[in-house]
């Protein structure tokens, strides 16, 4: 049979076995057996649990879950409604501050907990209802919130990026700051979108009210105290606290990417019971039980990955795709469009874990022989795949944000959060125009490579 | 998506009557589950311990990031069946909502067949897996050089586990296949 033919029928049969529900992990790892009883010599398929043992075990890979632990032990505890409510008093003065104070609450929140759905629910199950009180329109108050979210899986410690750095053999430690100028960028462009919506649904309010004397909440100016201010801050400060001495650790050379986890896990847990009192085995079951949850889904389709992907390049299926692409001799940014595109696909149906596992042998390759610099493509690729957590079909943020407020109709979370989609575009041709936004930072922090 | 884990069908299997190898497992699997907890909890201090020792007390680390990986790892595959009970392994579910309610459970059952198939399998070469590394000794090849059994057999304790409850939850459908409600 030949390579095409063993190709193609490689990524039919999963497409198959996937699209007829089979969970992600089984799917993978029963294809790529099933491939190496076929067409690999009789004995490999012996040591398939040595494979998934031996690719399993880096100390990189398993520091996930701990992240996972920390993002939850954060997420589940009133932190989130704190911060909020810390960012919204002293940012309420400001046009739009609201709004604001919502973006750089998500970001914050999301580089502390490294988790998109838990940053929407937790920035959004006190923002949501808050934005709408004060007359911001239910579609654009979920569209901040759903954005907001997706940071953190751009801002460090984040999970994709862990595996993309495994997948791509680069520098974790780089990758994550190459990823801070970007998520910036991203802030900024969601603070300003936000400021400037706030302005025109505000003079609408007004004219609204000018002409028929309809009084919107929008309008009205909300006085906060000194003591608003304040009163929240002892509750939030050891959280920021906390966030900046992880990276302080990472950075200053004291601990390695997972010695940061595994810190940072057990510091949440700590802060946690300091400052919420939760700290009983009753309390802390929820928290566990999710961590598990999710690290255990995660990891299995981790394992499996990198055994689909060992069965893929044993069968020079990655190296022949690769070396096709590269054939191919397309004209750069019409490769990376490409690829891009191919990756935007994916996310309809898969997790990102997936994504880079699976394309990584694949497109890495030819990006490489086009001359993009992997860190900075690291980046683009994470930013095209939160695109993919606001955008249908998947959208899991839009259903998190369905779930905090069943009351806003789907459609108007839609439309609400297309803006959105709009700026992180706007973001990656930012970002291809000036690669140096990402490349900057960690060049200056650690050297140029 | 990644995160997008609900309790789907838990509440149906709840409605048959409980088997006492369903409440055994249940019983293992909660056993389990707690350990896996207070596993990754562990892995925390263990890390959090090796910074505090190399910075600090200047002493040199060998031990700690492959005690980590044992606990993380164990903590994994051992909790894989209690997730695998809450349907926590995400599929996708796109043409799942579209069929109608009996070639659905058809669908149900053979993915589950499969699944079993393949976990099974990968059990039973966990097993010889452990049983080599048992019988020769097998050592990991750092420095510290710990034996291998100790991994090998979490993740063989958890993919059997894992296809028994698979099995369990195939022979429930296919009972409901029978009884129709």
């Amino acid at each position: 049979m030949s390579l095409l033919s063993i190709g193609l029928l490689y990524g039919g049969a999963t497409l198959f076995v996937m699209f007829l529900g089979m969970p992600i992990a089984f799917a993978l790892g029963a294809v790529a057996t099933l491939f190496m009883i076929i067409f690999m010599p009789s004995g490999s398929v012996d040591t398939i649990a040595q494979n998934v043992y031996e690719e399993m075990a880096s100390i990189t890979l398993l520091s996930i879950p701990l992240f996972i632990l920390k993002g939850a032990a954060i997420g589940r505890s009133p932190a989130g409604k704190d911060l909020y409510g810390a960012l919204h008093a002293w940012m309420h003065w400001i046009p739009g501050g609201l709004g604001i104070a919502n973006v750089f609450a998500c970001a914050l929140f999301a580089a502390m907990a490294g988790s998109s759905p838990a940053t929407c629910s937790a920035i959004g199950s006190a923002g949501i209802p808050e934005m709408r009180k004060h007359g911001y329109s239910p579609g654009f108050a979920s569209g901040i919130i759903a954005a907001g979210g997706t940071l953190g899986i751009l801002l460090p410690p984040s999970i994709t990026m862990i595996l993309y750095a495994v997948a791509a053999e680069q520098s974790l430690g780089r990758l994550f700051l190459a990823a801070i100028g970007p998520a910036l960028l991203l802030v900024g462009l969601f603070a300003g979108y936000a400021m400037w919506k706030f302005r025109r649904e505000f003079q609408a309010a007004l004219v609204q009210y000018k002409l028929a004397g309809v009084h919107s909440e929008l309008l009205r100016v909300d006085t906060l105290t000194v003591y608003d201010k304040f009163a929240l801050l002892p509750r939030v400060l050891p959280f920021v606290i906390l966030l900046t001495g992880v990276m302080v650790a990472l950075y200053g050379g004291y601990a390695t990417p997972s010695e940061t986890a595994g810190l940072g896990a057990v510091l949440a847990l700590a802060l946690i019971a300091a400052i919420y009192s939760v700290w009983t085995p009753r309390e802390l079951e929820p928290i566990l039980i999710a961590t598990l949850r999710e690290s255990t889904m995660l990891m299995l389709i981790i394992g499996m990955s990198l055994l689909y992907s060992y069965v893929m390049s044993y069968l020079h299926i990655s190296q022949s795709t690769a070396q096709w692409i590269v054939s191919l001799e397309l004209s750069r940014w019409v490769l990376l469009a490409a690829i891009l595109l191919m990756v935007v696909v994916l996310g309809f149906f898969l997790p990102p874990v997936s994504i880079i596992l699976m394309t990584a042998p694949i497109i890495l390759p030819p990006l490489k022989a086009a001359g993009f610099d992997l860190i900075w493509f690291g980046v683009i690729m994470t930013i095209i795949m939160e695109m993919g957590l606001i955008h249908p079909p998947v959208g899991l943020n839009i259903f998190v944000i369905k779930n905090i407020a069943p009351d806003i109709p789907l459609r108007d979370v839609v439309w609400g959060v297309m803006p959105f989609v709009a700026l992180m575009m706007f973001a990656v041709l930012v970002l291809c125009i000036f690669p140096e936004i990402a490349t900057w930072f960690p060049d200056a922090i650690m050297g140029a490579k | 998506m990644a995160h997008g884990l609900d309790d789907v069908e838990t509440g149906q299997a709840a409605a048959l009557p409980r088997r006492a190898t369903d409440r055994i497992l249940a019983f293992v699997n909660d056993l389990v589950v707690k350990a896996s907890s207070a596993a990754l909890v562990a892995a925390g201090f263990v890390l959090t311990y090796s910074v505090i020792v190399r910075y600090f007390l200047k002493i040199s680390t060998d031990w700690q990031d492959e005690t980590s990986v044992f606990l993380i790892i164990g903590a994994v595959f051992l909790s894989s069946a209690a997730v695998q009970a809450m349907r926590g392994h995400v599929a996708i579910e796109t043409i799942v909502g579209l069929l109608p309610p009996r070639v659905n459970r058809v669908r149900q059952i053979l993915v589950d067949v499969a699944s079993l198939a393949f976990c099974a399998f990968f059990a039973w070469k966990s097993w010889t897996l452990l049983h080599e590394a048992w019988v020769d000794g097998y050592h990991s090849g750092s420095t510290w050089g710990p034996p291998l059994w100790i991994p090998y057999s979490l993740m063989t304790i958890g993919m059997t586990l894992l296809s028994i409850q698979i099995l369990l939850q195939v022979i429930d459908e296919t009972r409901r296949g029978s009884h129709p409600r």
